[in-house]
């Protein structure tokens, strides 16, 4: 890498004075400007695609909202109703709760997974088997996979039938769907293999010398786990909890699925705003979505470099 | 750690138990999918084992009041549009990826920026760009629009995983090529495309998986005419009936065929590259 950086620096100011193209003297700026060429695409992609857009939302959350159409006269008006509207302001307040519950669902269920995938499991023919296993599911499309939750937790579901037969439960459970708790089972299932991947990842980087060692100078199994296993896996679990926040906080398709429409979160606000054309309510939505999302990304991003750990 | 015997069982059963929870809800969804029709509902108890649903999905079955799926032209829709988006993330993140071989300014920006469309959630960017198209006067459409977003989406998948395999391989083999005076076009056949080829299929993967089953993002982007995603949605609002899980099942079984596939072609290249390895040691 400081060889060719090197090689980079040398020919620029061999050709400073003149703008001569030379075989050798041409190497800096011809591959300085394949570099822009190789970029340009991408970079204009996102920024005109992506950027302009998010940017154009925070300008149309300012605008006028009439009956069924925006009009570009600036006003906080959209704003004043969503913070002293109960609905809205509450289901700011359910995002972050059902947020943290699959924070925790996901690491507390996932841990123990990655734990054996990424420590226990030596051969890495069998490691990558069992990974895999885990990561199939998200193959499959996004949408059965929430529509899948109905035929086991409805009143005359799997889970209800099984409860039964076992003779645990007299009636069937109904508050198993349609409510925050399917909601949460439905979002734990489909983003607890990101917090396994990462998790199980730094796990099988630890090196097993460290752990014998430990284990030669009397730790006991805790100690070790809390001493040396759990802290290594830290930058997994952070990288994990960036991947499921990012993924629940803009989420809104398995609320509507699973909860019957009855649990509305910030992105469920916004589809119903846009379906009746309040363009800039949904605006003032999206824009306090990616205020939250930036401010965990943010934290979370303090606990760890991204770029050393990929 | 690993000569805890009981503790490697305890986490080997909670294992098993928890990919039992990850696959629990396909097999009940796949044995619901044999449910008796036109009458049987989507739940237990399974009332006569049947393919009527699957029948019905395509068609072959006499006129009921369920409606068939509205599935047949979304699907080619989507197809398309997951292979336009499948070229167009690969050539993108595989350009990107090159010119990140070399250090310049502003990488860590590109970089960010470009890993921004993974993050950013699927709901916020179709908003931006509705709302963009709107004040534009230009009328959203699945090849348009749509298209757009789910290459903001799968580009940076791409990216990293071109950015991984070239990071991995070592730029001299290609230099010794141009110092040969072999061409920069068939070096990157002859030299480059091979090494990079296990990457380049795995964008393709992500990138056609991703955008086939894309949702939220297409959701305000799409407009009038749907994608397969968006028609199934549409089916949730009203009364659901074993033809939606019977449909499940055969969309698995398609995205596993794809997955067996890449399986095959990227074991095919392993293979190969081991028989030049060895043919290498050999001479």
């Amino acid at each position: 890498m400081d060889a060719s950086r090197g090689n980079d620096v040398l020919p620029e100011s061999a050709t400073a004075e003149e703008g001569v193209k030379t075989e050798s003297g041409g190497g800096d700026s011809s591959a300085r400007r394949i570099t822009a060429m190789l970029i340009a695409p991408g970079t204009i992609w996102m920024l005109l695609f992506l950027v302009v857009p998010m940017l154009m939302m925070v300008y149309v959350s300012f605008w006028t909202q009439k009956t069924f159409s925006i009009e570009p006269t600036l006003t906080v008006k959209s704003w004043v109703a969503f913070f002293s509207s109960e609905t809205y302001f509450a289901a700011l307040l359910r995002t972050i709760k059902i947020w943290l519950i699959v924070l925790a669902t996901t690491f507390a269920l996932g841990y123990p997974t990655a734990l054996f995938i990424g420590l226990f499991i030596k051969n890495k023919t069998v490691q990558t088997i069992v990974l895999v296993l885990c990561v199939v599911p998200f193959w499959t499309s996004f949408l059965i996979r929430v529509l899948a939750w109905r035929p086991m937790l409805g009143k005359e579901g799997a889970v209800n039938i099984v409860l039964e037969k076992l003779g645990l439960i007299a009636e069937p459970i109904e508050v198993l769907l349609f409510t925050e708790f399917s909601v949460v089972v439905g979002m734990t299932q489909i983003y607890v293999v990101f917090m396994v991947g990462p998790i199980a990842f730094m796990l099988s980087r630890i090196d097993p010398s460290l752990i014998e060692a430990a284990r030669d100078l009397g730790a006991g199994t805790w100690r070790i786990f809390r001493t040396i296993i759990f802290p290594l896996s830290l930058p997994g679990v952070v990288v994990g909890a960036i991947f499921v926040s990012v993924m629940v906080l803009g989420e809104f398709a398995t609320s509507a699925a699973l909860s019957g429409r009855k649990v509305n979160l910030l992105g469920n606000i916004i589809v119903t705003q846009v379906g009746s054309l309040k363009w800039a309510f949904a605006a003032v939505a999206g824009v306090i979505l990616t205020a939250v999302m930036a401010i965990v990304v943010a934290v979370l991003l303090r606990f760890v470099d991204l770029r050393k750990e990929l | 750690m690993e000569n805890r015997p009981f503790l490697r069982s305890a986490l080997a059963f909670y294992t098993a138990l928890f990919i039992g929870f990850l696959y629990a809800p396909f097999v009940v969804l796949g044995i619901l999918s044999f449910q008796a029709g036109p009458e049987g509902g989507p739940q237990f108890p399974i009332t006569e084992w049947s393919t009527y649903w699957y029948e019905h999905i395509f068609g072959l079955t006499p006129p009921s009041r369920i409606a068939p799926l509205p599935i047949g032209e979304a699907m080619i829709r989507s197809l398309t549009l997951a292979f336009m988006t499948m070229v167009t993330s690969t050539v993108l993140g595989t350009m990107t990826a090159q010119a990140f071989r070399r250090r310049f300014k502003g990488s860590g920006f590109v970089f960010y920026l470009v890993v921004l469309g993974m993050i950013v959630p699927g709901v916020l960017v179709g908003l931006g760009l509705a709302l963009v198209a709107n004040n534009l006067g230009i009328s959203r459409a699945w090849w348009g629009t749509a298209y757009v977003a789910h290459v903001l989406y799968t580009f940076p998948f791409a990216f990293l995983v071109m950015l991984a395999i070239f990071n991995r391989f070592d730029r001299s083999v290609e230099e010794a090529a141009w110092s040969l005076g072999v061409t920069p076009m068939r070096t990157f056949r002859k030299v480059t495309f091979p090494l990079i080829f296990p990457g380049v299929l795995s964008s393709m993967l992500f990138a056609f998986t991703l955008s086939y089953d894309e949702f939220p993002r297409t959701l305000f982007a799409a407009g009038a005419d749907l994608t397969l995603p968006l028609a199934i949605y549409g089916t949730f609002s009203v009364e659901i009936h074993p033809n939606i899980f019977a449909f499940g099942v055969l969309t698995t079984l398609f995205s596993f065929s794809i997955l067996a596939v890449y399986g095959i072609l990227m074991s095919l290249s392993v293979r190969r590259a081991k028989k030049a390895a060895i043919q290498e040691d050999i001479q």
